[in-house]
């Protein structure tokens, strides 16, 4: 698919300088010094694509999308699934259901209609989506880890699952629909398991490409693979086999730190390349429109955490 | 026909009731509700904790849209069954910690089903449909997971009634398409299609066997929810029963059309004639709702569209509050829901957690309102 980006900064949505200064000096931040959560949000808009219709799930690619309508995807339409068809998002939302979100859009109206009207009628050409666990092919685990079953439909003696997560929401139906998927997520070796217990969503070939597990083969009729946006690396579909490969890699993460986080044998993608560190325009923008109140940029990950001790 | 007797849900005025009268008439335990409104916006929170005050356990929740209402409820330990799409508090947490501790301890048992396949569920249930069609969850574990059927919930009692009348039958069912995938886009128009997505697999569809066997496009049905209440909130209820909601419906209508009563929590009563005056913004016809009540602000501590703000400060309090002891929690839920919902609005905004501004009660409410040209609060803080 040809695809078209915005690169020029000097389209994006402007923000002075100056005032960016004196926001990051009172913040006691970096102006050039970008966190994970910034550098996620920015690798996240950086896949977009112009004039795409972007179906964003709720958490991180709440702002992921916004990033994008700000820089590399300005005429993009952003859907969110309680009923939302492309807001100018002013103040970022912390629901895809709420009024921020909502926020000068074209049309608003119910969660089934959103999923009928735009996803399944045929304007749902990039998902992007949150998930716990991702395995070889691109499937998500946002449901439960150690055993699917509540207790009385089980038959283990266990009480339940142990780890019970959100549930799909609407991210297996934008899995299904999208042209092309993206997922943002931190990476852990046990986050990145060759098969996932339990599929939420495909967001990638599902299977081995051209074999019954391809996602074809079950039944889904679009979808042509995903970008894993991780804290470490992007993840992509390799168009021949469907497996994830490593497509590129951030500035300062070694190779094997990747390797060492997923637990198949990791291949490289024909095309990778290093990833361009986050400019100082994409991280003025990301704290200055997308979040100044450091909602979802304020937040750390584990290995942040282990990295400040 | 036999002597006619005047439904329900003709009865006019008289559907105008107490907020604890509602409740009572229409919720017992193991009453089958479903919730509306979209984890921060238009939730009946009012109603959910009228339901704490009563203390009407063993509820079978059905819902989608998010799970604010549920996580007070688990919090309350007043919950046995959920039929859902998603149990996170969206942004302020990953996934709400009492509901989640509910089904990992064995205390709540969980049907999943996708957003999408929910909401073609409550369209079936709108529409009186036996089943509507679903194109997605294909391939993942959905297809072989079905808790209330290994519940033994599911089909007919030996006197041919359903073991449980909103459960049914069958989690979905596959059929294979006899329109061959002709409606599915991008369609083989002359020049192809103008819609937006490029990717059409069907030829490849087509090849597949899985789930009946035999080549050919596939769709999975799914059935109708019927839930015996449903509970909504809406900024302007006539006072027979004409309901507007403004902002995301989420899925309120749906909801609301598919149970057998609905209670719906108004922000304002008015005269049906002031709604009639547009009658095509209004939502949801007159005879499906049984029950109005009035509670301003009833819609604190979340958000609702054109009237106020969600409460930014208390959830951030409440999502670490939760995290507390499983006894703890529930002393704090059913302590903070006081008496009577006016004690509660009086008392409970600002209360008990920080804030800039430090207001309580009504002047805390009056801070929220939101800006009309907006729908909610510019500029509200949300600090981390």
């Amino acid at each position: 698919m040809s695809v078209i980006r915005q690169s020029d900064p000097k389209a994006w949505t402007a923000v002075d300088d100056t005032e960016y200064e004196a926001y990051c000096k009172e913040r006691g931040i970096d102006p050039e010094e970008y966190t994970t959560m910034e550098l996620l949000c920015i690798a996240a808009a950086r896949q977009t694509y112009d004039f795409s219709f972007i179906f964003a799930g709720t958490g991180l690619p709440m702002i992921g999308c916004m990033m994008a309508q700000h820089t590399y995807a300005p005429n993009a339409l952003i859907i969110m699934e309680a009923g939302i068809l492309d807001p100018k998002l002013l103040e970022v939302p912390i629901s895809v259901s709420e009024a921020r979100g909502g926020y000068m859009c074209s049309t608003l109206s119910n969660m089934a209609d959103t999923f009928g009207t735009f996803a399944q009628r045929g304007f749902c050409t990039f998902g992007m989506l949150g998930g716990a666990e991702c395995d070889k092919y691109g499937n998500l685990n946002s449901t439960a880890m150690g055993g699917y079953y509540s207790k009385s439909a089980r038959d283990d003696g266990k009480t339940g699952p142990a780890v019970r997560f959100a549930g799909s929401g609407g991210a297996n139906n934008i899995a299904s629909y999208a042209d092309v998927g993206l997922a943002m997520m931190v990476q852990e070796k046990r986050r990145f398991p060759e098969v996932n217990e339990y599929v939420t969503s495909c967001t990638g070939s599902r299977g081995p490409l051209g074999s019954d597990e391809d996602r074809y083969h079950k039944g889904l009729f679009r979808g042509s693979g995903t970008t894993i946006v991780s804290d470490l690396c992007i993840f992509r579909s390799s168009p021949e086999t469907g497996e994830l490969q490593m497509a590129e890699i951030y500035p300062g993460v070694e190779e094997q730190l990747v390797r060492d986080n997923v637990s198949w044998e990791l291949q490289t993608a024909k095309d990778f390349k290093p990833f361009a560190a986050p400019a100082y325009e994409e991280i003025k923008i990301a704290r200055m429109v997308c979040d100044p109140n450091r909602i979802y940029l304020g937040r750390k990950t584990k290995r942040e955490l282990a990295a400040e001790k | 026909m036999a002597e006619a007797t005047i439904p329900t849900f003709m009865r006019g005025k008289d559907k105008i009731m107490s907020l604890s009268d509602a409740v009572k008439t229409f919720i017992k335990p193991g009453t089958c509700i479903c919730p509306g409104g979209f984890s921060y916006t238009k939730k009946p929170f009012a109603l959910a904790r009228e339901v704490i005050r009563q203390d009407i356990g063993n509820l079978f929740i059905t819902m989608n849209g998010g799970a604010s209402i549920c996580e007070f409820w688990c919090a309350a330990g007043l919950v046995k069954l959920l039929d859902t799409t998603y149990i996170g508090l969206e942004g302020i947490q990953p996934v709400a910690y009492s509901v989640r501790r509910s089904i990992q301890d064995g205390t709540v048992d969980v049907e999943d089903y996708s957003n999408y396949g929910f909401g073609l569920r409550t369209v079936a249930g709108r529409y009186g449909w036996p089943f509507a069609p679903l194109m997605s969850e294909f391939g993942t574990s959905f297809m072989d997971h079905d808790t209330f059927g290994k519940m033994g919930l599911r089909g007919k009692k030996a006197d041919g009634s359903w073991i449980h009348p909103s459960i049914a039958p069958a989690r979905a069912a596959v059929i294979e398409d006899p329109f061959d995938g002709w409606g599915l886009r991008p369609h083989a128009f002359e020049g192809g299609d103008a819609t937006s997505n490029q990717t059409n697999f069907l030829d490849q569809v087509r090849e597949s066997t899985a789930y009946t066997g035999n080549k050919g496009v596939k769709c999975i049905l799914v059935p109708p929810i019927l839930p015996e209440v449903t509970i909504i909130l809406a900024q302007r209820v006539g006072e027979k029963g004409t309901t507007r909601i403004e902002g995301i419906w989420g899925p309120d209508n749906e909801q609301a059309i598919s149970a057998k009563n609905c209670i719906v929590q108004a922000e304002k009563i008015v005269t049906e004639e002031e709604l009639r005056a547009q009658p095509y913004s209004n939502t949801i016809a007159m005879q499906y709702i049984d029950a109005i009540v009035q509670v301003p602000y009833g819609g604190f501590p979340g958000q609702v569209p054109y009237y106020y703000d969600y409460d930014w400060d208390f959830w951030r309090a409440y999502t670490q509050i939760n995290r507390k002891d499983k006894a703890e929690v529930n002393k704090y839920i059913r302590d903070w829901v006081m008496e009577d919902e006016w004690t509660f609005l009086a008392t409970r905004p600002g209360d008990g957690y920080p804030t800039i501004t430090g207001t309580k009660g009504l002047e805390r409410l009056f801070e929220l309102r939101a800006d009309a040209l907006y729908g909610y609060r510019p500029g509200l803080a949300r600090p981390l």
